[in-house]
């Protein structure tokens, strides 16, 4: 894969000096309430990311990145059951999230668009009631199935826990930064455009959306792993819930999906949410859910991509034609100045 | 002979059970035949009809059969304006757009039940609720008679509505060819919104009968969603009769894989069986 060095550098110094900040949070003594909601922003950030990468750049509108959570949760936690080392559970539920992720698309992948959505929406849901009954390791906690502890999870520092998910964070920001610079993420770019005239240019378009599928499924089960860490405990109603799908779609929407700067700044407004709905929980879904719909009829670029279209506007102030918009320019340039200034 | 006795009883179960599903299902096929949405929130708009029904039952004490006099003009109001004010625009912006609306919508209901109706599992438990006849050795609760019975009665109501009245027919033209429906005159925007409405009419009828059988919580839309989309993957996206048959096949699914494996199984066979039939045929056991 190979990736034009050159467009790889720009914005990398403020994004360093954040992680260092985001980094010393912790040891200059943040309140702990803001470690957590920045380990959710952390983990928000990531998993919007993944799906960005899908529905935005592939086309897959992916519903089951819940049951690449859960697995990379599962396997973790059974894991621990059997003596391993925490560090063997994140990796492992990667790679297990990614096979999953081999064995779904074989049926999944025969589907598309429309199809393909609500095809992986029975994922989760057949996961949930698999792991309701089946548990291989330690004895009946009460009643059947039901949840897992991490073991040795309550012994890890909040800290490393917040380290952890700001290191897996950033490196999904770098890796989605290195994919769209790279022949993949120009494969991507063609077949979002136009996919017949991508396919009939030597694209391999199958291979390009299932390497996306498996390679996102991977990170995904690795968030969902560093997550179960930081909760101790995983049972499979909340860890194949719907509501992560939810979540990881609202901070897309919202920021703009496919935009790189999408997810960070919706995750950002879902993590502030949850901040401000804190004690309302019940009602906190419900108005997301508004939230969802109003910011898809209104601004279906979302923030970012509204922040990118004005400033283009302002930039290049185009005279007679309509200025390009914001949510079809991906990595290049806010606009292709084709007009004169 | 005693197999044959005891598996016959799983049998016409599941075939009864196949009725109460193609029901559900019904509003989801109709809405993709004429829009190609596949309306995630189904299961939870067939599920605030059975809340609805649940509401008035418990309130005012009227029967969950009499209260569909209320919720299905109710429902057919509700899918009126969702489509139009919401689905309608949402249609000119993207492909996706719809499917995240609906989406956003099922949350919005999830989450509406919640707090309204609180957490806890319900059940449409009228008089006549728990009574059963017998045929031969076979033992039938009267309810899911009923549901097969309504569901015979209400496909054969669509197929004859979709066939005689000027809103049915338009509502085939549109999904045949926008273009040329909106050439002979038709309002295809409207005729969306009336396709919507009855759908909901079509989900008002499945969620009472749909509480009669089994009991709910304000997250039974999601399996009730899968449940749906399982019969319209297993019968062909779009088709009327495929949807029945489809319902038959995943009510008997259940119900024999219940009977082979115990009673955890018996969903978990249900949507695998969807999954594999995904993976052989995506158009559906009966599509083109």
């Amino acid at each position: 894969m190979k990736a034009n060095r050159f467009r790889l550098r720009g914005g990398l110094l403020p994004l360093l000096i954040a992680t260092v900040l985001l980094a010393l949070f912790p040891i200059i003594g943040v309140p702990q309430n803001w470690i957590l909601y920045l380990f959710l922003f952390f983990i928000y950030l990531a998993l919007a990311n993944m799906w960005n990468w899908l529905a935005g750049y592939c086309g897959l509108i992916s519903l089951c990145q819940p049951a690449f959570i859960g697995i990379g949760g599962y396997t973790l936690a059974l894991m621990t059951w059997v003596g391993l080392p925490m560090w063997q559970g994140l990796i492992a539920g990667a790679i297990v999230a990614a096979l999953f992720a081999v064995i779904i698309s074989i049926p999944v992948f025969r589907l598309s668009g429309i199809y393909f959505a609500v095809g992986t929406l029975i994922v989760p849901e057949l996961l949930r009631l698999f792991f309701l009954n089946w548990r291989p390791v330690g004895g009946l906690l009460y009643g059947k199935g039901a949840g897992y502890a991490v073991k040795g999870a309550t012994t890890i520092p909040a800290m490393e826990t917040y380290w952890l998910a700001l290191v897996i964070c950033i490196g999904s920001v770098l890796m989605m930064r290195y994919i769209l610079r790279s022949n993949l993420g120009l494969g991507l770019a063609a077949i979002r455009d136009n996919t017949s005239s991508a396919a009939s240019s030597g694209i391999n378009v199958f291979k390009l959306k299932l390497y996306s599928f498996i390679g996102s499924a991977a990170v995904t089960g690795l968030v969902g792993a560093a997550f179960y860490i930081q909760q101790g405990f995983i049972e499979p109603t909340s860890a194949f819930n719907v509501r992560w799908t939810m979540v990881l779609m609202l901070a897309t929407v919202i920021g703009g999906i496919r935009l790189e700067e999408g997810p960070a700044v919706g995750a950002l407004i879902v993590v502030f949410l949850h901040f401000l709905l804190a004690r309302y929980s019940g009602v906190s879904l419900l108005i997301q859910g508004v939230i969802l719909v109003f910011i898809m009829l209104i601004a279906p670029q979302g923030i970012a991509g509204s922040v990118r279209r004005a400033w283009a506007r302002r930039t290049f102030r185009p005279r007679g034609g309509k200025p390009e918009s914001g949510g079809k320019a991906d990595n290049g340039p806010a606009c292709k100045p084709t007009f004169t200034t | 002979m005693d197999l044959l006795l005891d598996i016959a009883n799983p049998i016409v179960m599941g075939i009864l059970l196949g009725g109460l599903y193609s029901l559900i299902a019904l509003g989801l096929s109709l809405v993709f035949g004429v829009m190609k949405l596949i309306n995630v929130a189904h299961g939870d708009l067939v599920l605030l009809s059975t809340y609805l029904a649940f509401t008035m039952m418990t309130a005012f004490g009227i029967d969950p059969l009499l209260s569909l006099v209320i919720c299905a003009p109710v429902m057919f109001v509700i899918g009126f304006y969702i489509q139009r004010y919401l689905l309608n625009r949402a249609f000119r912006i993207s492909m996706e757009t719809p499917l995240i609306i609906a989406f956003g919508i099922s949350i919005i209901l999830q989450n509406f039940y919640q707090i309204v109706w609180t957490p806890l599992s319900r059940g449409l438990t009228p008089s006549y609720g728990l009574l059963s006849f017998s045929i031969g050795e076979l033992n039938i609760p009267l309810v899911y008679a009923l549901d097969f019975a309504v569901c015979l009665i209400v496909m054969l109501g669509l197929r004859e509505f979709m066939r005689r009245t000027y809103v049915g027919q338009a509502i085939t033209a549109a999904s045949q060819d926008r273009g040329a429906a909106q050439l002979m005159g038709i309002n295809t925007n409207r005729v969306y919104a009336f396709a919507f409405a009855i759908a909901m009419v079509l989900a008002a009828i499945a969620g009472v009968f749909l509480g009669l059988t089994f009991p709910f919580t304000p997250q039974s839309g999601v399996s009730f969603l899968i449940i749906a989309f399982g019969v319209v993957v297993l019968g062909g996206l779009g088709s009327f009769v495929g949807t029945f048959i489809g319902g038959l096949v995943l009510g008997l699914a259940q119900t024999l894989g219940g009977y082979f494996f115990g009673t955890g199984a018996q969903m978990f066979v249900a949507y695998l069986i969807v999954f594999i039939v995904l993976g052989v045929r995506p158009q559906g056991i009966f599509g083109r």
